[in-house]
């Protein structure tokens, strides 16, 4: 009997540790569109100093990264080092006092749906940011939702936005018969004009050739890179039926989505 | 007569198992076994039970009733008849990511909702459905539908729309089993939806193989252009729709367009489609 005793109450001193504990959410999250594979996914858990994108303002350099190249930290990509997300927001995995962040591996493909544990470490807010390949700069973001603290399970619905950091020009990275105006560097990921992904193994289809350029033209074998922000919902890719002409790389059959572009669902866990 | 050499056999066996004990080996192997022995007959009938007494009556025999009301948001996409179903949670005529069934194939290609009733009613989840029968005009309001389950259910409650764009190869919109349980009478819901591509058919928006009156006015449309069993689309899941190409722009240098295309673009859409209005009148 006595030891009966013993081992409730050293029961309930666990589950009220556990209660103290910050909440592992489950987060699921569905690609709805039909040609767009999603980059690694940020997630962000955090206190109202931190907003990884508002519309109507200009993008940060940790955004242009993220929606030009899909690039979240110095793992993936050194030359972001001090520019990227991780500079912004510290160690991952990390309680950085305002925020703890993961980066959520694997390319997302067009349909797919994949979930995961995340340790919120008590922070109100949750973000989540992910580039569109292929584009120039699109991303779906979810914009500091307050985290739900009752158990249960809740559906968000996310939209896709421009950065702004990259004219849409929608010329295929590949292509070695267009150079950046100015600078003569060849079309590619951040800092430079292109769609960047168009290889990705998740691809629907093959990015065409011979655009002449959507959001910027080629002028003389050259293309602008140039800015289109600040931070505002994407007007969508144009794309063309020719792939070996008219405006662009992309293919207007295959590559457009309309609003959402993600579907996420939050589960909080009973306590 | 027989005797003797019945006992003499008896003695034999017993020695053998004398044998057999004193050995303090293994035993032999078995014999092979014996044939089946034929089946004996059946035995007679027994005689009938006594009926059982009667179950006691339901807590609750009375109805809910709902009426459900359509909008066609769209500039110029006509909605095919459209599937009304409530059921419970369980239950999905359809799933993102996931091929569609024949019933959802032959709704969004040709617009006949009834097999996607019928694949409905199949469930056990099944509650109750209504089949709108007619055209819905763009820009304009559906009539009343009214659909009723018994009250019970009404605290488990799901509701299932879809209609077909015509003037597209395989568009169609409405709810995917959207909660409208614990509805009191006199409450409304409000949806507004989006509009999936079915997966079932490429869309090459030609008028062979839609089945509106933008194909018709092309020389095709009509129930040829509509259902067809090949599944040749990109890739064969329910997805959300891209929107209508058209053939607007096909031939200037942009080549944006598709050429094969008998759409203009005064038939693009966008989301929300349609509104899907909702409520408990007892």
């Amino acid at each position: 009997m006595k030891f009966t005793k013993l081992a409730s109450a050293t029961l309930l001193s666990l589950a009220a540790v556990s209660v103290s504990q910050a909440v592992t959410l489950d987060i699921e999250i569905t690609n709805l569109t039909q040609a767009q594979s999603f980059t690694p996914r940020l997630v962000i858990a955090h206190d109202d100093t931190v907003d990884a994108f508002e519309v109507g303002q200009p993008a940060s350099s940790a955004l242009a990264w993220l929606a030009e190249a899909g690039v979240i930290d110095d793992e993936q990509n050194a030359d972001s080092s001090g520019a990227n997300f991780e500079a912004l927001l510290g160690p991952v995995d990390t309680d950085n006092g305002s925020n703890t962040w993961h980066r959520f591996g694997g390319l997302l493909a067009p349909k797919d749906t994949l979930s995961y544990p995340f340790d919120t470490m008590d922070k109100p807010y949750l973000s989540l940011l992910s580039m569109l390949i292929p584009t120039n700069d699109a991303f779906v973001g979810m914009d500091s939702i307050e985290i739900p603290t009752e158990p249960g399970t809740y559906t968000y619905y996310l939209n896709a936005y421009d950065a702004g950091t990259e004219l849409n020009d929608e010329l295929n990275s590949a292509r070695t018969d267009v150079v950046e105006a100015g600078t003569g560097n060849a079309l590619g990921g951040y800092g430079v004009p292109g769609v960047a992904g168009g290889g990705a193994p998740t691809r629907i289809v093959d990015l065409g050739t011979g655009g002449t350029g959507v959001g910027a033209q080629i002028v003389n074998g050259e293309i602008e890179d140039g800015e289109d922000g600040p931070v505002h919902i994407h007007r969508n890719a144009l794309g063309d039926t020719d792939s070996a002409a008219g405006a662009s790389d992309l293919d207007s059959t295959v590559h457009r989505w309309l609003n959402p572009v993600a579907r996420v669902v939050i589960t909080v866990p009973a306590s | 007569m027989n005797n003797p050499i019945i006992k003499l056999s008896t003695l034999l066996m017993l020695s053998a198992l004398l044998a057999a004990c004193g050995d303090d080996g293994d035993t032999g192997p078995q014999g092979p076994a014996g044939p089946q022995g034929e089946a004996g007959t059946d035995g007679q009938d027994g005689t009938d039970g006594q009926d059982g007494s009667d179950g006691q009556d339901g807590i609750n025999g009375n109805s809910a009733v709902y009426t459900v009301q359509i909008t066609n948001l769209t500039y110029s996409q006509p909605f095919a008849p459209a599937a009304v179903i409530l059921h419970e949670s369980g239950f999905h005529s359809f799933n993102e990511g996931e091929p569609a069934s024949m019933g959802i194939e032959i709704m969004a290609e040709g617009g006949d909702p009834s097999m996607v009733i019928t694949e409905a009613m199949d469930s056990t989840d099944f509650l109750d459905a209504q089949n709108s029968g007619g055209i819905l005009g763009p820009r304009s309001m559906g009539a009343e539908l009214t659909l009723v389950v018994p009250e019970l259910d009404a605290d488990d409650l799901r509701l299932t729309v879809t209609i077909m764009l015509v003037n597209t190869n395989d568009a169609f919109t409405g709810l995917n089993a959207a909660n409208v349980s614990n509805m009191a009478v006199g409450d409304i819901k409000t949806f507004m939806t989006v509009t999936w591509d079915a997966g079932t058919e490429a869309n090459t928006e030609t008028a062979a193989t839609m089945p509106g009156p933008a194909a018709s006015a092309a020389g095709g449309g009509g129930e040829a252009a509509g259902y067809d069993v090949v599944r040749d689309d990109l890739a064969d899941a329910v997805r959300l729709h891209q929107g209508v190409v058209t053939s607007a722009n096909a031939d200037d240098p942009s080549r944006e367009g598709l050429s094969t295309s008998v759409l203009t673009e005064a038939h693009r859409f966008d989301f929300p489609t349609s509104r899907v209005v909702i409520t408990r009148t007892r």
